[in-house]
């Protein structure tokens, strides 16, 4: 696969993902759970291609999440800029070629970014307290991310990686 | 291209356009935060929330598909050969059933509507619930009735049973209503019997409290907790719930006091936005009257 294919792919990825937040997220929620489809998808671009992905893509989905979820717009965007870049940064160094260190990755940033996003929910106004906020939403819905992303992992890594290097010798890349 | 700026040949170009980002995202919370309701920001999301209210219409078929994929996976663990009689003489039954019974179902959600418009004389709009929130945080409901049906923000809104929230936002024909189980929800309360006032509040559990009560208040379980009207958020007399748990504190004061909502968001389908109520439209309508008379004259 070309790289520009694999553009390709991430774009056609990215609306998808949007689609299947507004569409799916909302009628496949276990009682306070919700997945979220972007947050999944960004991280998993970013573990899959840690060379080749970019703040843009995450910037531009978090927008969207914040716009069509109704989060305080660019906080979404924030964490995603910021976490991508961390999981990319992260895989690039920890990287042992077995599926353990890219899927433990995932887990730790969705779980930040959710209890990132619940601290947003609780600066910009929201009653609640830090501990409700953890145990009601943040600690659910991003184990609810973590399922979302070991399920898409095996296909993220199939169409959105990058292609490997030719030649004899030449390292896999997962 | 933008996805591939973080190659090796132009580390220095990514870096600056990462904390470039960053900085938009933060500019952008902070524009957020300090906006009102009416800022370019809220707008432009009210905005995509009217786009997208067809997209989460959609989601309604998708969630009856995820029940019945449920369904069906429950009907395959099922002895073969049991299943296959039953099928085929249940068949045009089942159906028949299945239809009639939506049916039954949903014109008894109307008729509750109806009935619930009679007890209390409302004025208002009936309103199909074609969207949930897509966001976990949020405890919201979309609606098929706005700007162009009457709607505004602020307005009551009721399930078949009583109060369940209010307009947040409205554009032309769609409306998000934030209901009272939101963490963000408060509504001045009354308990119906001892007339103590205090605050509902939403909660991420989803329940209900009711807070600030004055420190001789009376309540019991079993009691029915309406809307007081005070501070004009919600229209007043109008039911809450019913209170299911009462936690003394020292004194026997009562500190902790948890009211059960009238209907669970997963469960409305339809609801009702209130314009107005009983003596209320009528004082609206002399008004009317008399402006109309005023202007003849």
């Amino acid at each position: 696969m070309t790289d520009e294919k694999g553009t390709l792919a991430l774009v056609i990825g990215a609306v998808i993902a949007v689609a299947a937040q507004v569409v799916l997220a909302p009628n496949i929620a276990i009682f306070s759970a919700q997945p979220n489809f972007i947050v999944a998808f960004c991280l998993l671009a970013a573990i899959v291609r840690p060379a080749a992905s970019g703040p843009v893509l995450p910037f531009v989905l978090g927008l969207a999440s914040d716009f069509v979820t109704g989060a305080p717009v660019g906080s979404t965007a924030l964490l995603l800029v910021l976490f991508t870049f961390l999981a990319a940064r992260a895989f690039a160094v920890l990287n042992n070629d077995t599926v353990f260190m890219p899927l433990l990755i995932f887990v730790v940033a969705a779980l930040l970014i959710e209890m990132l996003s619940g601290a947003f929910f609780l600066a910009l106004g929201s009653g609640v307290s830090v501990l409700d906020a953890f145990v009601y939403r943040a600690l659910p819905c991003g184990l609810y991310d973590c399922v979302v992303g070991l399920v898409l992992y095996p296909l993220a890594a199939r169409v959105l990686a990058p292609p490997a290097p030719m030649g004899p010798g030449a390292p896999a890349h997962l | 291209m933008a996805f591939r700026n973080q190659n090796s040949g132009r580390p220095l170009a990514g870096g600056i356009l990462l904390v470039a980002l960053l900085v938009v995202s933060v500019a952008l919370v902070t524009v957020y935060s300090r906006e009102g309701a009416d800022g370019p920001l809220h707008s432009a999301q009210n905005a995509v929330a009217d786009a997208i209210a067809p997209l989460k219409l959609a989601g309604a078929g998708v969630s009856s598909g995820v029940e019945a994929a449920g369904q069906a996976a429950a009907d395959a663990t099922a002895d073969e050969s049991t299943l296959s009689a039953l099928r085929e003489s249940n068949a045009e039954l089942r159906e028949l059933v299945a239809q009639t019974e939506e049916y039954r179902q949903e014109a008894q959600r109307l008729q509750g509507l109806l009935d619930m418009k009679d007890r209390y004389d409302i004025e208002g709009a009936a309103a199909r619930v074609v969207g949930k929130s897509a966001t976990a945080w949020n405890q919201t409901i979309t609606i098929d009735a706005g700007s162009a049906e009457g709607v505004e923000a602020g307005m009551t809104v009721m399930g078949s049973t009583g109060v369940v929230g209010q307009v947040a936002s409205v554009s032309e024909h769609s409306s998000e209503v934030r209901l009272l189980t939101d963490s963000q929800s408060g509504a001045a309360a009354m308990v119906q019997s001892s007339r103590a006032e205090g605050i509902v509040r939403g909660s991420l559990e989803g329940l209900l409290y009711l807070e600030d009560l004055d420190e001789d208040a009376e309540v019991a379980v079993g009691d029915v907790v309406i809307t007081s009207g005070l501070g004009g958020s919600y229209v007043s007399g109008l039911m809450i719930g019913t209170v299911v748990r009462v936690e003394a504190g020292q004194g026997g004061t009562p500190s902790t006091v948890v009211v059960s909502p009238n209907d669970a968001a997963s469960a409305l389908e339809e609801v009702m936005v209130v314009f107005s109520v009983g003596s209320q439209a009528a004082g609206d309508a002399a008004d009317d009257e008399a402006a109309e008379g005023g202007e003849a004259q």
